[in-house]
Formats: structure tokens, sequence, C-alpha cells
């Protein structure tokens, strides 16, 4: 399979590291692609939220005007509606929506669950919900963390028993983004107490409104309350809503995150915003000076944009699966480990270059932030919203202490 | 785009790891610190034989054509390896200064003695107080007489200069634009050289030139071109001087991720402790950006010149606080044996931290990369 980088052990080519020209192309297509379809104010709308999550409407508008020309789901298989690109051609595709201020994918359906259902789900769940999720026509939450339960996942105890042809869930799940507003969730449930306790864990889907579900919004400190706790009492699930195998679900759990081994670098949402901080740094004054101009933030800016640039290697070097002393998995928890770091420093870049101006606080709920002024520009509203919660980016997914543990065993045996 | 090697570069790398694997151990390195040139005259004998000293020398030169990227690699491998031999200020920076000369009959002579390993040259061109990277600016001075020039000023930190039998010396050229190269005999009259060594056993001279006289085909390359012609040569060394850096950050890894295994208290591998597991964590992710940084530098190495300078700062930027992080770490984790002369994370910690400061250190190109985001 030609994935746009060459992997091969050995051979007549001698290592090449510069982008295949043909690849320039691409960019160019899909940039005036994305131009051509992505909507002005939804775009607006987009690139001026204060919220760090996109409106619900505008995600599943999105999904439905990508799907309308095959692109909703790219990286899917081309049976299930893919776009059978490369790994490069998509890394191009997500960069330039990134860049363009699209709405994010809604990622629990798109990136989570669809590759476990196309690839573990009987012919019944994949014919019904792979079309859904492509069409964007529903909103997928993700419920795997419960309150007892967060970097020890496999020690869940919401409990799915069998009762005929259906599960009788009960128990409690925590930090589920969206819930709120998702129609449709993907759990991890204990359908055997009797094992190992990874070997008790099934995948099971849930209907939102499924009488017993009840889901309470937590207020979050940045003013949004998109995370939430969904309580489970005597909900009935068809039994056919389990994918795969019971007792299977960590299994297919692991699966799903090595499947997106590059996802949690962030590399494009974090070139994006790298931009947005240098907008701000060049925009900002202080004492007569543009923040830019200040050596202290000049040489942390330099610092960031430099290990961001060695982290979009490290992903290219995951996509072409180069070959290096350790296992891949390792390559992976690195991705994780820096790209939430620099999540996170390039946030603060942001907010520090507002300095004392970054403390006002913006609501999320207009779809709108105020008009800008000759004070407060359009850069504003926002950034400190999206750097308060993003202290979740080195605890969610496997917290940073989780992965070095991982990094630990894997690069070193210990 | 391939990350993979060609089966040229595999032999490469194999037959380099074979040779330097043999002596890549604290009592050769402590042996060769004790020689007067600081490495193996028989070695280096040995680089010539394999090829190694004509890889970046084109085939019309007689050599191997070698690209940047076969260039990075064997230096990965002399890194890992902490080899000392003068194989970057000879073959990467004199040699490519001496193959942008060679409309010059006599520079492709020097190119075949340096390829044959008969002839080592190295750089003056620091001087004291001077901005590393501002290839510019220069104290010495050459003025034209009627036998070619005479050259006076101070260098200092001449990288390898005391085993060099020629120098490539950087002057302003009197009465003309621009910064001339010329090729000045070690041993000219009018030299006056203070050798010492580096805190990684590797030797460098500090040399006053007093009214050399020199013939007008010492200069090599005229004031027209002579900066840019550093300047690549000094980004090529860089190169050079990072894969290195990344040869001796995962060897120095290896060398800690065996000794936390091995060394034991309260009755345990100081490995199961998690406070060790998270430092050898932190060095495993800091040589892993620093690769990818070696792969961006690299990836531009031929582009124009601003972009060239950019990516090569950010990834000594990267590089440069990866080898102190790794090191430091690597002592942390050996206690009181890594301040010790007789294990080898010391020799890495030394090493790498010369690589920090040669050609520009850490604040310098932290600053260009800055100045090309901001302008």
């Amino acid at each position: 399979m030609d994935i746009g980088i060459t992997v091969q052990t050995a051979g007549a080519d001698p290592m090449e590291l510069r982008l295949d020209p043909d690849l320039q192309t691409f960019r160019t297509e899909v940039r005036a692609f994305i131009d051509s379809v992505l909507p002005a104010d939804m775009k607006e709308r987009q690139r001026r939220k204060v919220a760090n999550n996109a409106a619900v409407p505008d995600l599943l508008e999105w999904m439905r005007i990508l799907n309308a020309h095959g692109r909703s789901v790219p990286h899917w298989p081309v049976e299930f509606g893919g776009c059978g690109w490369t790994p490069m051609q998509l890394f191009i595709f997500n960069e330039e929506l990134y860049k363009a201020d699209a709405p994010e994918f809604d990622w629990g359906g798109t990136h989570m669950l669809g590759p476990v259902l196309y690839t573990y789900g009987s012919d019944y769940l994949k014919d019904r919900f792979l079309p859904m999720i492509r069409e964007g026509a529903t909103m997928w939450a993700q419920g795997f963390s419960e309150p007892g339960s967060g970097s020890d996942l496999a020690s869940l105890r919401t409990s799915a028993e069998l009762v005929g042809d259906k599960y009788i869930v009960n128990g409690q799940k925590i930090w589920t983004s969206g819930a709120a507003h998702a129609d449709w969730g993907f759990f991890l449930v204990r359908t055997d107490r009797n094992v190992k306790p990874q070997r008790g864990i099934s995948f099971l889907i849930i209907k939102m409104d499924t009488p017993g579900v009840t889901v309470r919004q937590i207020p979050q400190i940045n003013g949004e309350a998109h995370l939430c706790e969904v309580f489970l009492d005597n909900v009935e699930v068809p039994a056919d809503q389990l994918i795969g195998e019971p007792g299977m679900g960590w299994t297919y759990a692991k699966f799903l995150l090595e499947h997106e081994r590059t996802t949690s670098s962030f590399i494009y949402w974090s070139k994006r915003e790298l931009a947005r901080a240098k907008d701000i740094a060049l925009g900002e004054m202080v004492g007569g000076r543009r923040v830019a101009d200040d050596p202290a933030f000049r040489a942390r800016f330099a610092k960031a944009e430099a290990d961001l640039l060695a982290l979009e290697w490290s992903v290219l070097r995951v996509l072409a699966h180069e070959e290096f002393d350790a296992p891949e998995a390792a390559a992976a928890s690195v991705l994780k480990i820096r790209g939430s770091e620099l999540q996170q420093e390039i946030t603060m870049l942001q907010v520090d270059a507002l300095g004392a101006k970054a403390l006002r606080f913006f609501d999320v709920a207009p779809a709108l932030p105020p008009a800008p002024t000759d004070v407060w520009a359009d850069y504003a509203p926002g950034r400190t919203t999206v750097a308060l919660i993003n202290r979740a980016a080195t605890i969610y997914g496997g917290s940073k202490q989780i992965q070095k543990n991982i990094l630990a065993k894997l690069a070193f045996g210990l | 785009m391939d990350f993979a090697k060609s089966d040229i570069q595999a032999m490469l790398l194999d037959s380099a790891e074979r040779l330097l694997s043999e002596n890549a151990d604290v009592e050769y390195w402590r042996h060769q610190r004790s020689n007067a040139t600081g490495f193996d005259e028989a070695r280096w004998t040995q680089f010539a034989e394999l090829g190694w000293l004509a890889l970046p020398v084109p085939e019309a030169a007689g050599g191997l054509d070698g690209t940047i990227e076969d260039i990075a690699l064997l230096n990965i491998a002399l890194g890992k390896a902490l080899a000392t031999e003068p194989y970057i200020s000879t073959v990467v920076l004199a040699g490519h200064v001496l193959t942008q000369a060679t409309d010059d009959v006599r520079a492709l002579d020097l190119v075949g003695e340096m390829a044959g390993g008969t002839l080592r040259i190295a750089l003056a061109h620091q001087e004291n107080g001077a901005h590393p990277l501002d290839v510019e600016v220069t104290g010495t001075r050459a003025r034209s007489s009627e036998d070619g020039y005479i050259l006076s000023g101070a260098k200092i930190m001449a990288l390898d200069a005391p085993s060099a039998g020629q120098l490539i010396v950087s002057a302003r050229l009197e009465g003309e634009e621009g910064v001339g190269l010329f090729l000045v005999p070690a041993d000219a009259p009018g030299l006056s050289i203070e050798s010492y060594a580096l805190i990684d056993g590797t030797r460098a001279s500090d040399i006053v030139f007093t009214d050399v006289t020199l013939p007008p085909a010492a200069l090599l390359i005229g004031g027209n071109r002579g900066a840019a012609v550093l300047r690549e040569a000094i980004d090529r060394a860089s190169i050079a001087l990072m894969a290195q850096a990344v040869g001796a950050m995962e060897a120095a890894n290896k060398v800690c991720g065996a000794y936390v295994q091995e060394r034991k208290q309260f009755g345990v591998a100081i490995g199961s402790f998690q406070a060790i597991q998270h430092i050898m964590a932190d060095s495993f992710v800091a040589a892993h950006q620093a690769r990818s940084m070696l792969y961006h530098a690299l990836a531009n190495a031929d582009q124009d010149e601003a972009t060239r300078s950019a990516a090569l700062s950010a990834a000594r930027l990267v590089i440069g606080e990866a080898g102190q992080t790794v090191s430091r770490n690597g002592i942390q984790v050996h206690g009181g044996y890594g301040l010790t002369d007789e294990y080898a994370i010391g020799h890495y910690f030394r090493r790498l931290m010369c690589i920090e400061k040669q050609y520009g250190d850490l604040i310098q190109h932290g600053e260009r990369f800055g100045d090309s985001i901001f302008g």
C-alpha cells in the first residue's frame, strides 16, 4: 500500500526527508475544497468561540456538509465511506481543516467508536451505526472513566447483566464529554466479575434517552459544563448492542487507543493555536513595546515553536512506522506526553501575551463574544477559557504519569 | 518522504557501528585522552580506508558523493561511541570549504590528501568576544603585498587545530568587501599557537597570526563568497554535531537503563522506583524529540539560507536542551558514580555539553530562531 511515506527496512532508495511534491498539489486542492464548502458564518463562530468545544449544531452540520462530498470520515476504509488517502494526505487534510477554523470532528463517533465498529462489530451494528456517524446524524458520548476508576480504568464497576435478550446496566460514569448533547454513547461495562479485571469488560452501545440514564453536567473552572456524570440505573439495553465478543471490551479499547496513535499529539490544533499566540504577541503592547519584542517572551515562544516542530516530526515518524529500537507504542506515549505539555504551554503563551487582560471572564453561552474594540481584540475572548480547561490535557487519555510508567516499561524494561 | 535507509546507508552505518563499538568504553576514552592528539591515529587511517573521509567529497574529486543524510548517519555512530577524531572539523567543515574552491587545482589535491587520511585541516574562525553565528565579523586582517597576502589577527578555540596540518582562516580583506578564507600551514612562520584539551578530551588552539606571509593561492574563497561558504560549512558542521548528540543521547539512555536495573538500594533495583522510572521516561522523550529535530534540520538542509538557518537553530535549541536533560538525568540516576571518570555517563555528559556550545550555543540559536519568527 502506498501510504505517502515509504516504509522499508532496506532498499535501493536512500533516506528521503523532504515531502513528496505531489502532496503540495493535494494540499492546494483540499484547501480550496474547504474554502468552498465551509460556510463563512460557521467559520466565524469557530474562530471566535469562547468555549473550548464547538457548538453541537455547527459540528453536526459540518459533518453533513463533508459527508455530501464524501469526506466526513476520510480515514475509514473505502467500503465504509473513507477516501482511501495515505496517512500523509490525511495529515494534510486535518491540518487544513484546523487552519481553516472548521468545526472539529465528533471524535467519539468518527475516530473512536467508528474504527472499533468496522473492525469488530456485527454486520447489524455496522449497518445501523456507521452511516449515522458518517452522516453526522448523531452525537456520541464515551463512557469509560468512573468515579473510582480513572488511571486504573480496569477496576471499573459499572455492571451489565445479561437477562434474556437484554443487558441490565447499573453504575456510574464520569468525565463523559458532551453526554448532555449526545444521542448515543459507547460504554465499557463489566459483564463478568469472576475473571481477571481486564477480561470481564465489554463494549456496549447505549441510547442516551433510555429510561434509567441520567446525565448531570459538571460545572468546570472555565465556565463550561461539557464534562458530565452519567448515572445508569437498571438501564435495559438490547443484547445485540454489545460490540464483538463479551469480555473483549478491554482489547477493543486498547485497539482504539493504538488505532489513534497520533491523535493525542493534537498537532494540528497546536499549530493553529501557536499561530494565534504569535498574533497576540504581535498585537499586544507593553510599555510601548510589542510583547513579541520582549526577549524573555521571545525565547519562550521560540522554544515552544521548536518543540512543536519536533512533535510534528515525531508524528511523521509514527505515521511512517519508522523502525527504532523500542516498541512503536513508546513513540505514541512520547506524542501524548509532549502533545499535552505543548497544548498547555501554547495556551499559556496566549494567556501570558495578554497579560492581566487575560483575567477578564467571557461567557461561553452566546454564539459570538462581544464585538472587538481597540482594547479587546478579537483574539482575546476564549484564550483563558481554553487555557484553564487545558490543564486536563495531561490528565485524560492516560495521565502524564501513567504515560511515563508505560515508557519506562516499554523503552527500558523497568 | 522515507525514513528508511538504503542498502548502502545501512552498510555504512553497520560498518561504522562495528568498528566503533570495539572501542566505545571508558578505558579507551581515558587512554585516548592521554594521547598527544586526543585520538588514535591508527583508527583515523581506518576511517580513511573505509571511505568515511571521502564521504561528502564529490565524485569528480574522487569522493563518494555522500548526502548530508549519509554524513548524519555516520555521525550518529561516531556520537554513540564518543569518538574524539576530528571528523567534523576536517571532513565536514574544511571538506566543504575545499570543495567549494574546486576551480583551484590545488584544492582538489588537498581534498584527495584529506580523503586519504594524510591531511587534517581545522577551521580558525572564532575570535574572542565575537558572536559565533556572525560569520561576517572578524578582527583578523589580510593585506595585499607584492608576494600575496600578509595576515594578522588572533583566533580562539580552533577545534582540533593541534592535530591539523593546515588551517582555514577567516580574515577581512583590506581594501575589499567581505571575508576571505585562507589556507595557512599550521607550521607557517608567524603563528603562535597555544593548545589545550577540552573537557571531552578533544583539543583546540588559540592562534595568534603576526604578519604571516601567504602566497596568492592561499586565498581559497574570495571576499564575494567567503561569508556564504563559511556559513554553509558551519551549518553542515552543526548538523553533524547534532547527529553526534543524538547518537550520544541514545547511547547514554541505554547505559542508564541498564544501570538502574543493576544498581540495588533498599534491597531492590532502583529502576523499580517510580521516581527513577519517570526520570528515565523524561530522558527517552528528550532523545526521541532530538532525533525528530535532526530530521527537521536534514529536511531543510538544502533550502534557502533563511529557511535552512531557522530550521537548524530550532533543531540546535531542542537538541542542545535534550542533551543536557539526558546527561544530567543520567548523572542523577547514577548517584555519586555519575561524577567519577570511571563511569561512561560522565563522559557522555561532558561530550554533550561540548556539543551544545560549539558553533553557537543554546541561547544564541534560540535568539536566531526567535528572530526568524518575529523579525
